[in-house]
């Protein structure tokens, strides 16, 4: 069986030499940073944008029961139902026994983060229910039976020319691979679907404790189909998606759409508070909100990283980072990918994912780009130590770093044993046996000079 | 499902309590706004719609109104158009001969053409139409390709600020049960980032703004 760590490594190796995947990762990447060039000139100061969602979202998750429970009442007041899932298993249950119980047999998704984190697809296909993917980069991903590729733009890997390939086999009738008919075919296909589910599940964006309101971004309007045609409306989101004022959206609307696409504000800014109400024309007669923690709450309780709950799902982290940009989203093996995936995967999932944390060079472009301010790169930093504390990393490299310790702490037998080190390398090198070579399989070898710093110094070259 | 049984939340509840007996503390933010003040709110309205793709159409009284109206619902393939049942919606359509379906009649059929409905509001700042379930239902701003709001110059307000407090004042979320804020028509970057209008919801949205004479 491969480990994860394995199966990140083969990934990387593979993507990171993909020039196909190379390029279309970086046109994407590059309409991104496009579009955000663009749009910041229209903020007073963006900084003031990302310290006042800080502010807010720190405050959040300051008062996180607080909130919540407000939050609840204001939903439970206007007739909607809240549940609180400590686990996946949990939250899948609940889902999975509501459909079972209406006798649901068709359901429409639209864009939750939460959801694929849960698994609750797969769980509700066991139980006979057809579930439909509308975000148009989930349905392709689901059509492909892939995972999302990246946090808000889930089929971010796939050529024009592939998605098209992929809807002539799935749907037919497809003569070129303009977007603009790729669009049409994928909106007549999932239009029956909307009009016939008996159910529509949604994540949130936000949850607005004073108002009461679940609020919920979406360009395509599939979001707002979802949560207006099917009888029963499911949101499935993260007890930290909650804030406490409505007026917190005048600051988060923008800079989370900002942060995600480069735009000023996402087409259909929704906020649903309940159920179709007595005098209403349409809605869903019945509201769900599924309220998971699944690791958050052990989080909040680790103050050096509580800041991480303050994450909006807005992926600017993925798109400036060095390393998504060379291995791409799927090398991952995760839910949320890029550095907040690195950070918070190991606190979700366990050790099995410790060497997410190795997987940065460190260099902190997340950290300056995140708009809620979490600081990122020293999480990453701080899961490492935290690794080697828990005693989780091999005996070898303990034994290598207990080496390389003594090796530095005297200047006599670090001069000497560099030198003979070097000569090492040289004649090992020369017999074919070069112990560089992991190194040296995906980077030129550094020539090493005849003398070292210390020699030159003590002969006046320098 | 009657209130099932849910002891997780007083365990989850329990532990966030727990954790945030220790706090955790950020320097305050300088509460200063993102944007630079509107100051005409109606060329800024206008100039913001265009940008994102929502159709204005400026009058100056009520018959103008209606009569805009009726040639933006002729110049639409023809089908069932479904309209908000309100006094003044019913005044602008006067002399409409086509096929009508009112909100009082329930909501809006799939082959729906277009939909017509009021707005609790216009933001300036950013183009935007604020609704909600109280305007003609929720589907009535999303099912058709072509939605119509009809609306009045003293309805734009500056920013997302007042529109949000505007939302609050009038009770909104306690008279309706979705509200919302909608700019420009739906669209995609699914697709390798190039930008495709009308994917679930309307490709056009069109803004019949009647100014202050």
């Amino acid at each position: 069986m491969t480990t994860a760590a394995q199966e990140f490594l083969r990934w990387a190796t593979e993507k990171s030499a993909d020039l196909k995947h190379r390029r279309i990762l970086r046109k994407n990447i590059d309409h991104y940073d496009h579009s955000l060039l663009k749009i910041l000139p229209t903020y007073s100061n963006y900084e003031v944008a990302r310290e006042r969602s800080a502010t807010i979202r720190h405050d959040a998750v300051e008062h996180l029961d607080q909130y919540l429970l407000q939050f609840e009442a204001k939903i439970q007041e206007r007739g909607g139902h809240v549940f609180w899932a400590e686990t996946a298993e949990e939250a899948r249950a609940y889902v999975v026994s509501l459909a079972r119980e209406r006798g649901v047999k068709r359901i429409v998704k639209s864009k939750s983060m939460v959801t694929e984190e849960i698994h609750l697809t797969p769980a509700l296909e066991k139980i006979g229910c057809r579930v439909w993917e509308t975000d148009l980069g989930e349905w392709i991903v689901q059509l492909r039976n892939e995972p999302p590729y990246h946090i808000v733009a889930p089929a971010m890997h796939l050529s024009r020319v592939e998605i098209a390939e992929l809807f002539r086999e799935k749907l037919g009738g497809i003569t070129s691979d303009d977007p603009k008919e790729l669009v049409e075919a994928a909106r007549l296909a999932l239009r029956g679907a909307f009009f016939s589910a008996e159910m529509g599940i949604s994540g949130a964006n936000f949850l607005v404790a004073d108002a009461g309101l679940v609020a919920i971004t979406t360009n395509e309007g599939n979001g707002r189909l979802c949560t207006t045609l099917p009888k029963i409306h499911v949101v499935v989101t993260g007890i930290e998606k909650v804030i406490a004022h409505l007026s917190d959206l005048a600051v988060l609307w923008p800079t989370l759409t900002t942060a995600a696409t480069g735009r000023m504000l996402a087409t259909y800014k929704t906020m649903i508070g309940g159920p179709r109400g007595p005098d209403e024309v349409d809605g869903p007669e019945e509201f769900h909100v599924v309220l998971l923690d699944n690791g958050r709450s052990e989080l909040l309780a680790d103050t050096e990283q509580r800041d991480v709950l303050r994450c909006i799902r807005c992926a600017a982290c993925l798109n400036v980072c060095p390393v998504y940009q060379q291995v791409g989203g799927h090398a991952y093996g995760t839910t949320y990918q890029g550095p907040i995936g690195s950070v918070l995967t190991p606190h979700l999932r366990g050790p099995e994912f410790d060497h997410l944390s190795y997987a940065s060079s460190l260099c902190g472009k997340c950290t300056s780009v995140c708009p809620v301010k979490i600081d990122l790169h020293h999480h990453l930093l701080q899961n490492r130590r935290n690794t080697v504390r828990k005693g989780r990393r091999p005996l070898s490299e303990r034994m290598a770093f207990r080496g390389w310790r003594w090796l530095m702490m005297g200047s006599g037998r670090y001069a000497w044993l560099s030198k003979l080190g070097l000569r090492a390398i040289r004649v090992l090198s020369g017999m074919g046996a070069n112990p560089l070579k992991k190194w040296t399989e995906y980077r030129a070898a550094p020539e090493f000079p005849e003398k070292s710093f210390r020699e030159m110094w003590r002969d006046g070259d320098v | 499902m009657s209130e099932i049984a849910n002891p997780s939340r007083a365990r989850i509840l329990r532990r966030i309590g727990t954790a945030l007996r220790d706090k955790t503390s950020l320097p305050t933010a300088t509460i200063t706004p993102l944007f630079a003040p509107v100051t005409n709110s109606l060329q800024r309205f206008v100039e913001e719609c265009k940008a994102n793709i929502t159709e204005t159409i400026v009058t100056r009284d009520g018959a103008e109104s209606g009569a805009r109206l009726r040639l933006v619902l002729a110049g639409i393939p023809e089908g069932e158009v479904f309209a908000e049942d309100t006094p003044e919606i019913r005044q602008l359509l006067q002399g409409f001969d086509g096929n009508l379906r009112w909100s009082s009649d329930g909501p809006p059929a799939e082959s729906s053409r277009a939909t017509i409905t009021r707005c609790h509001a216009l933001v300036a700042l950013t183009g935007s139409v604020v609704t909600s379930s109280a305007c003609g239902g929720r589907g009535a701003s999303v099912v058709a390709p072509v939605h119509v709001v009809i609306a009045r110059q003293s309805q734009i307000v500056p920013d997302l600020e007042s529109a949000l407090k505007l939302v609050a004042d009038e009770g909104l979320p306690q008279k309706a049960s979705y509200v919302g804020l909608i700019t420009g028509c739906s669209r995609t970057g699914d697709i390798e980032k190039q930008l495709v209008i009308g994917a679930h919801g309307p490709q056009r949205v069109v803004v019949i703004l009647e100014v202050n004479s």
